[in-house]
């Protein structure tokens, strides 16, 4: 029996996130059609996954579901999460350079690109539709996990050898890790 | 996506322990990083290296007690992570929680995801024991210094050690020289006022204004055009008591990286002749820039000022400025990790180099003319140690306790030759100067 938000909080769980080169997180993710309580479970599960590792965005794609979902908390004090289903960049403008990390790339962060400001479309958690402005880091973090829903990396935007570098290192850290268990 | 926060830990790590364990310069070892963090990112990682610096012993002392045994040379990486660590739930404002979990994640950024759990552990501890708030025995520990200068500052300066050392551990403030030859420092202080910064003036040096708030330069009015310079108030001295009686041929030897020749050249007027040497081929290009900057021009030489036979054409100069390559011990707050890389040794080497400078200097100075002495140290080896013993086996020399102003005395301490401004008075950095008038036979 489960009631009020202590019971909540302790059935939610920590998910594993995949690692990159994992070919998962290629997979390109599929629209949500109905926003139930499975989803909103999912979404908790989503946050408290995040705010562990610590991040501030985390796309479903990133832990093996391949659904268009994606939550976000830019603060320094978990104080503005943000899910956001099926969302869609409708209008970019501006550009800005932001040193980009991944938790699926642990330990890596270099420059991309990305528009400053965008005005994004999605479902909320009670499935109504809104728009978003954004700017700044929660603009960029937005479209580094649009990124991820597209099966697309903040690698992907680097040179072939950098992403070859990255991927050898983590694949032989994986290693030394599975040898160390 | 991940958040950088982490990486500014790991990258303040790095530099820490670039310093502590590789010896390198604060400033160099920043320089070398600081690309890796993102530019908005940049403060923090000074603030978190200049803190952990400046907090050393304290730090090391807190994490021998956390530590049951001390980590191995290979992991000193981390054993910097946690002071940085510690320094943040200390002496800053970042929530606990943040400080704890960026730091953390740092660990495994540095490539020891195995001690993550350590540095978690000793960090929380750190918080639930108070171990801040016990009291502490080990002397080093308590003023944060290393046991050689604690001596050294004690045997100098008797009375006024402890607030040299606490000095020592503050923030400095940020001081203009405002340029002279086209507006008054009062003047520049209504420019300042219109772009909503507050500020003052100091009586005694006429050029210096004290931001209430530090700020970049780009915020201040005209400072591309050389309106204006960031130079420590005690900096601004020399050129003032130099400039006194209007000498016209000039020398500044160990210009780099060219404030005090600025200032000269600001003070200097119509047919004034500046020569600024250092030995240093990389400082000098700073001479150039920074006298670009102002619009005002000098003869810029690649010289060692200890031997003149190399570059001096035979002219005696009317005035030399000697700004002595020193301990810097006047300037800890402004550079802690010089508590850090100097040695007791360092000393005595320093002050055999110093004497010899200006013996050699003396040479190139003509009859009635001045040598001010300048130095950023406060150990009296460095300073009346060398005037005095040049005094003694140099008969055509004299020293001018004359002082520029009569404001001034209120900030100088009278030495056995020459003055002292010791670090914290009035807010200004710790210099010495001792005036030299070559006798005319």
């Amino acid at each position: 029996m489960v009631n009020g938000p202590k019971g909540l909080l302790e059935i939610m769980a920590k998910l594993k996130i995949l690692e990159f080169p994992d070919p998962r997180l290629r997979k390109k993710a599929a629209p949500v059609e109905v926003v139930d309580d499975a989803l909103r479970v999912l979404i908790g599960d989503m946050f408290e996954t995040m705010y562990d590792a610590p991040g501030i965005g985390l796309a479903a794609t990133q832990v093996d579901v391949h659904k268009r979902l994606l939550v976000a908390d830019v603060s320094s004090d978990k104080s503005e999460p943000f899910a956001l289903i099926n969302p869609q960049i409708i209008e970019k403008d501006g550009v800005t350079v932001t040193d980009e990390g991944c938790l699926s790339v642990p330990g890596y962060y270099e420059s991309v690109e990305r528009a400053e400001h965008i005005r994004v479309r999605f479902l909320d958690r009670k499935g109504e539709a809104v728009e978003m402005d954004a700017a700044g880091l929660l603009a960029v973090c937005i479209q580094h996990e649009i990124d991820h829903l597209d099966g697309r990396l903040f690698v992907d935007y680097l040179s072939e050898a950098k992403r070859q570098r990255i991927r050898k290192k983590l694949e032989k850290e994986r290693r030394n890790a599975a040898v160390a268990l | 996506m991940a958040n950088s926060g982490a990486r500014t830990r790991a990258v303040a790590a790095e530099v820490v322990d670039a310093v502590v364990s590789g010896g390198q310069s604060l400033d160099a070892a920043i320089a070398e990083r600081e690309e890796r963090v993102s530019p908005t990112d940049r403060s923090l990682l000074r603030m978190l290296c200049f803190g952990t610096i400046r907090k050393h012993w304290q730090l090391q002392h807190w994490i021998s007690q956390l530590l049951g045994r001390p980590l191995k040379k290979r992991d000193s990486v981390i054993n910097a992570l946690l002071a940085v660590g510690l320094f943040q739930l200390y002496d800053t404002r970042i929530p606990d929680h943040a400080a704890v979990s960026q730091t953390v994640e740092a660990a495994r950024q540095l490539r020891r995801p195995k001690l993550a759990g350590l540095l978690n552990a000793c960090m929380r501890r750190f918080g639930r024991e108070k171990i801040a708030e016990q009291a502490v025995a080990d002397e080093q520990a308590r003023w944060n210094h290393p046991q050689w200068l604690l001596e050294t500052l004690r045997k100098d300066w008797p009375a006024d050690h402890e607030a040299i050392l606490k000095a020592n551990d503050s923030r400095a403030p940020m001081w203009l020289r405002v340029n002279s030859a086209r507006q008054s420092a009062a003047a520049y202080l209504a420019r300042l006022a219109d772009d909503d910064k507050t500020a003052e003036l100091l009586e005694g040096i006429p050029d210096a204004v004290r931001l209430t708030e530090p700020c970049s330069v780009e915020e201040l009015p005209g400072f591309m055009d050389g309106d204006a310079s960031v130079q420590d108030a005690a900096a601004q001295i020399p050129a003032r008591w130099l400039m006194a009686d209007r000498p016209m041929r000039v020398l500044d030897a160990c210009a780099a990286p060219g404030g005090k020749s600025g200032h000269l050249l600001e003070l200097g007027g119509a047919g004034f002749e500046l020569t600024a040497i250092d030995s240093d081929a990389r400082r000098i290009e700073r001479v150039r820039e920074n006298h670009a900057r102002i619009g005002l021009d000098a003869t810029i030489m690649v010289a060692d000022a200890s031997k003149p036979r190399e570059w001096w054409d035979g002219r005696p100069f009317d005035a030399v400025l000697l700004d002595a390559p020193c301990s810097a011990t006047g300037v800890i707050r402004r550079h802690p990790d010089i508590k850090l890389l100097r040695r007791a040794s360092d000393i005595d080497d320093l002050s055999a180099l110093q004497g010899a400078a200006l013996s050699a200097l003396w040479q190139v100075l003509a009859p009635g003319g001045r040598l001010l002495y300048v130095t950023c140290s406060v150990l009296a080896t460095e300073n009346d140690g060398v005037v005095q013993g040049f005094l003694e086996t140099n008969d055509d020399a004299v020293e001018d306790t004359v002082l520029p102003n009569n404001n001034i005395r209120d900030l100088m301490r009278r030495k056995a030759c020459g003055y002292q401004v010791l670090p914290g008075t009035a807010g200004l950095d710790g210099f010495y100067y001792a005036c030299l008038v070559k006798k005319v036979s």
